[in-house]
């Protein structure tokens, strides 16, 4: 497959003030051409409404108190939003969803005392989820196809589950988990302990999740060890115990694994002297420690003392590598924005035409979004193909060429909500 | 808690309960001749604050009297800052009572600690020789503090509940009670109470204005931007070559040149050359910084401008200070000290 990289409109719209805001037409909106034609808007519309009579929409706790915004396909390519919407049922909001089929469905993560109140500040914040945003834009790495980057993704949502869960004790009924039928994952806290956490405490919570300002004196200390007699006492680095639990546990459990790892391997000798101070013999009397179940049981409440005195940082720069490896990278600016809208769990991203789904924890692992939140058929659609584009979807690999040709509704719709085709044969 | 206990952390809910029910009106408060000891100790609360440290008297038990002294002092020391209603006074008041009771803290049980707590509605639990606390208690209560050792990255968290030394604790709640403090200042103490209480104001007011002289407080005059520290020189030189800033820098920049004082205006004109300058979000943004919505953002401290790979540059005064606004402030101290030197070489 010829690497193509996708990039469907922003997960997030943040609009602090207007009424109606534009959103800038570079690669954001509907793909980021500059037309879409009324019958490709007709079409989309039509399978969006078919789509929104029988869907299953996630409704956020106390509907009644969040503020809704909508971008339609009427005006595009323009994405003008309209907030500043509420809804006391969920009737009228999936009315709503069915007579005015949105391109794009938003709803506050705050509360707020007067939802549709025209401006911020008469709303009267009340509160707000604590939300996390893992956007695929946010990876450090090369550009992947769209389904490597989907993988990669998802790992780190995995790994910010077990901060949540783990580190901060959300139960898992407090954690709406969610494709955002673009480029990531988003993540609802759901729970009266979070809800009124400021910015500057949210960022806070960022900053744990992705280990930034991590100082490893905090954690690894250095403990001062007696030396026999006539040996110097020496300053061997501490050591975190699993049992900790948050950084220093996940600490522990890197480097324990990281060193089984190394030390089962054929050239672990060679590995284990690269690091600074370590030589032959130290690195072999590592390896039988690493061999013998009862030394790494030490090892795992936090006791190096049963190991060969190691004369060398190889500890710190493990644990440095187990921070860089371990922590997830959520996007900053969405969970520290107590008034942002996010999408709605069960509607359509009118960028992809995918389903921004609602997801059990237990089955984050097993998701494929390019198959999983796929909700249209396998009819033949008949669709002109403005730029040459590959996608994989359904676990199949399609590459079309410009040019008037046959795709399945649900490639068909994909290519028209990024922009690559128009439907119909001119 | 005990009398003794109220009299030294005055400010807890159970503190002003007492004083209630014991039926000192603020009119006998301020006239009763027997109350007198309580008023000179106030005043001396207050005094003791601009220098920066309240000290806090030690009791045995049958000091009835020295602890009833001490516990009316504090509302009598509230009725002359709210009198005074001084915006440095007030904070510096606030912040070194908050220091005392950090200072006795440290030093107490578990258990009372964790009493305290729940006067700021935290719960925490205790085991023998730390404390437990939630993390959004954690996070509401640590979040002013700057140091890196505050970061909740740096603290010990498992299953929601941050495992925090007693010390610490202790300098968790200097800084709920500081904000109670601070919140509830100034009281509304009719004109002609403070009237009767003008000669301990007077005392106050004189060493209030000594101190502002020789700090120069009251703001910066106008701004000099040769004595910027180095991270916001490299900042507006981004600026001006057409560097995009990160966000955080941005930030940065802005609440440093609204805090030395100058205008939205201003600020917005410097900006003015960014590549993505887009004028209006931009003052939208600026005017946010400078106070719009209620709350003036101060700038980030050293320690965070690192964290955030923002300190660039950094010269020999850096290394002194912890905070861009310090090193401003010296800087102007500085220029004044040898422009004043120069003019007495003139005249000589």
């Amino acid at each position: 497959m010829k690497e193509v990289i996708i990039k469907p409109c922003p997960s997030y719209i943040n609009m602090k003030r207007s009424i109606q805001h534009i959103i800038p037409s570079t690669g954001v909106g509907v793909g980021g051409h500059d037309k879409m034609n009324q019958k490709t808007k007709r079409f989309l519309k039509l399978k969006f409404q078919e789509y929104y009579n029988s869907a299953s929409i996630h409704l956020p706790p106390e509907l009644a108190s969040r503020e809704w915004g909508f971008i339609s396909f009427d005006q595009m390519p323009e994405t003008i939003m309209r907030r500043h919407k509420s809804f006391g049922s969920p009737g009228e909001m999936r009315d709503y969803l069915s007579a005015m089929v949105p391109a794009h469905a938003y709803h506050s993560v705050a509360y707020y005392e007067y939802p549709n109140a025209p401006n911020m500040k008469e709303k009267h914040w009340q509160g707000a989820d604590l939300i996390f945003d893992l956007d695929a834009d946010h990876l450090p790495g090369a550009p992947e196809s769209y389904a490597d980057m989907l993988e990669h993704v998802k790992e780190e949502a995995l790994k910010l589950l077990d901060f949540l869960i783990n580190d901060f004790g959300i139960a898992d009924n407090n954690i709406t988990t969610v494709f955002s039928g673009g480029r990531g994952y988003h993540f609802h806290i759901i729970n009266s302990s979070v809800r009124t956490l400021e910015s500057a405490e949210r960022r806070e919570i960022v900053d744990y999740v992705s280990g930034r300002g991590f100082d490893m004196k905090h954690i690894l200390g250095k403990k001062h060890v007696g030396g026999d007699a006539g040996r110097e006492s020496a300053q061997v680095p501490g050591f975190p115990s699993e049992e900790e639990g948050g950084w220093p546990g996940r600490i522990n459990r890197y480097i324990i694994s990281y060193l089984s790892d190394v030390t089962d391997q054929e050239n672990a000798i060679k590995i284990l002297t690269d690091f600074e101070g370590i030589g032959k013999i130290t690195a072999k009397r590592l390896i039988e420690a690493f061999n013998d179940p009862k030394m790494i049981a030490h090892m795992k409440k936090g006791n190096v003392s049963v190991l060969p005195t190691i004369r060398s940082n190889i500890f710190d720069v493990l644990a440095s590598q187990a921070v860089d490896r371990t922590s997830a990278h959520v996007d900053e600016p969405v969970t520290a924005d107590i008034k942002r809208l996010i999408r709605l769990p069960g509607s359509l991203h009118g960028g992809s035409g995918m389903r921004v789904t609602l997801l059990d924890n237990s089955k984050l692992e097993d998701f494929y979004p390019l198959s999983d939140a796929v909700v249209f058929s396998e009819k033949a659609v008949q669709l002109k193909v403005i730029r040459p584009f590959g996608v994989e979807m359904m676990g199949k690999e399609l590459y079309v060429e410009e040019g008037v040709q046959q795709l399945p509704e649900y490639a068909a719709i994909y290519l028209m909500c990024r922009g690559a085709a128009e439907y119909g044969s001119y | 808690m005990e009398n003794i206990e109220l009299a030294l952390y005055p400010f807890v809910s159970e503190a002003s309960r007492y004083v209630d029910s014991l039926n000192f009106s603020p009119d006998r408060l301020i006239t009763s001749r027997a109350l007198e000891s309580a008023r000179i100790r106030g005043t001396d609360r207050v005094i003791q604050s601009l220098a920066g440290n309240i000290e806090k008297p030690s009791f045995v038990a049958s000091d009835e009297g020295k602890v009833l002294t001490e516990l009316l002092s504090y509302p009598f020391a509230r009725i002359l800052v709210s009198c005074i209603d001084d915006q440095y006074l007030t904070r510096r008041y606030a912040l070194a009572e908050a220091k005392a009771s950090y200072e006795l803290l440290k030093k107490e049980s578990l258990d009372l600690l964790r009493y305290l707590g729940e006067d700021f509605s935290i719960s925490a639990t205790t085991d023998d020789t730390h404390l437990n606390l939630h993390f959004t208690d954690y996070l509401k209560l640590a979040s002013p503090l700057k140091e890196l050792e505050w970061k909740l990255v740096n603290r010990r968290m498992d299953h929601g509940h941050v495992r925090i030394a007693k010390e610490n604790y202790a300098r968790l709640l200097q800084e709920a009670i500081r904000k109670r403090i601070l919140n509830g200042l100034p009281i509304n103490v009719p004109p002609h109470m403070c009237g009767q209480c003008e000669d301990n104001l007077t005392v106050i007011r004189d060493i209030l204005q000594k101190q502002k002289d020789d700090f120069d407080i009251g703001g910066f005059r106008e701004v000099d931007n040769e004595l910027f520290p180095p991270c916001i020189v490299h900042a507006i030189g981004n600026v001006r070559n057409g560097i995009n800033l990160a966000h955080s820098m941005r930030f940065a920049k802005t609440s440093f040149l609204v805090a030395v004082g100058m205008s939205v205006n201003e600020v917005v004109d410097l900006f003015n050359v960014s590549p993505d300058f887009d004028e209006e979000k931009t003052r939208y943004q600026i005017e946010h910084i400078a106070g719009s919505s209620g709350t003036q953002y101060t700038p980030p401290s050293c320690s965070t401008m690192k964290t955030y790979g923002n300190c660039q540059g950094a010269d020999e005064l850096c290394k002194r200070i912890q905070h861009p606004l310090t090193y401003y402030r010296r800087k102007v101290w500085f220029k004044k000290r040898d422009g004043s030197r120069n003019t007495i070489k003139k005249d000589a």
